[in-house]
């Protein structure tokens, strides 16, 4: 075995094993802000993985848009409705767990029967680094083209909708507390972001 | 097959990134004081004095510039092979990608019209 191939193979035990106990550790740990931040470690092995695969405009790709921004949003959206809040045992959980591993083992059986079936043989040759980018860019603007703008129009519809939920948000608090609505999002006076000692102040944004 | 050429600098930085907070926990521990009481047990905020809780909800502010920001990054994503492979794509790719950053723009705009850009 060359070193080539042995630093491979132990790149690939520190990523795999890395990317396993984080997942099991973002299912498993009680408190959702560590499971949070734990999935940014499984999404970082995972981009890892990529460039195992000598996919690194997929990596970069999976740091920036998952890591840094998809994982960023989790943790901001946790962060918004972390209350500290008795939790109820909750009802029928044999039945709840029970189908959950039905649902896990359907999807396991599914991407299992896809990655047998799947013929990976790639046609001509392999395309590594920028040359793998510039062909991605190439496929872009010839045969994905209208997916391509497509996505921009996806964007877009992302952003006005997100928008327009989260001043639905503001509405809605504002409709609760008898304050008068206005309906520029952002340009109201807000509380500071401290709130005061005893926790339960009006200052801390309600969900 | 493997390549993975280039990524010297990659994994001798990761090394020294790992060694740096490694180093600095492991200096503290061997030179440091030893008493342990009154301000000491306080967390450290960069010479403030620590307020409140960290468990705290935060404001929904946040939220909204994290949101703006995915969109704009997949834009990024979307755009970089685009940059790389400019040479060889031609005029048309270019009005192309014109019309895809004039749409994202529109997104811009509907942003900061609503005041999603807007701190204060």
């Amino acid at each position: 075995m060359s070193l080539a191939l042995s630093t491979q193979l132990i790149c690939f035990l520190l990523l795999s094993g890395a990317l396993l106990l984080g997942a099991l550790g973002v299912v498993l740990l009680p408190n959702v802000v560590y499971s949070a931040f734990l999935l940014g470690g499984v999404l970082l092995s995972m981009a890892g993985l990529y460039l195992l695969l000598n996919a690194s405009f997929v990596a970069a790709a999976q740091v920036l848009v998952y890591v840094g921004a998809v994982n960023v949003l989790i943790l901001f959206a946790i962060m918004l409705v972390n209350k500290r809040q008795p939790l109820r045992p909750m009802r029928v959980l044999l039945l709840r767990r029970l189908l959950s591993v039905g649902v896990c083992l359907g999807l396991l059986a599914l991407l299992v029967q896809v990655a047998l079936t799947t013929p990976w043989d790639l046609p001509g040759p392999p395309s590594i680094g920028e040359a793998a980018i510039t062909r991605i860019g190439e496929h872009f603007f010839t045969d994905y083209l209208l997916p391509f703008e497509v996505a921009s129009v996806l964007l877009l519809m992302a952003m006005i909708g997100a928008i327009v939920l989260a001043r639905r948000d503001v509405l809605a608090r504002d409709v609760v507390t008898g304050a008068p609505a206005d309906q520029a999002l952002l340009e109201r006076q807000r509380p500071p972001l401290l709130p005061s000692q005893d926790g339960s102040s009006p200052s801390a944004p309600s969900p | 097959m493997f390549v993975l050429d280039g990524y010297d600098a990659l994994l001798g930085f990761l090394l020294i990134a790992a060694a740096v907070p490694a180093l600095a926990l492991v200096t503290n521990q061997l030179i440091g004081p030893r008493r342990r009481q009154g301000e000491r047990t306080t967390t450290y905020e960069s010479g403030m004095e620590p307020q409140g809780g960290a468990w705290i909800q935060f404001n929904i502010r946040y939220y909204m510039f994290a949101l703006v920001f995915v969109v704009f990054d997949v834009e990024t994503v979307f755009l970089y092979p685009w940059a790389v492979a400019f040479h060889r794509l031609g005029l048309l790719a270019f009005v192309e990608a014109l019309i895809f950053i004039a749409i994202l723009v529109v997104a811009l705009a509907y942003a900061w019209r609503k005041g999603a850009l807007e701190w204060s």
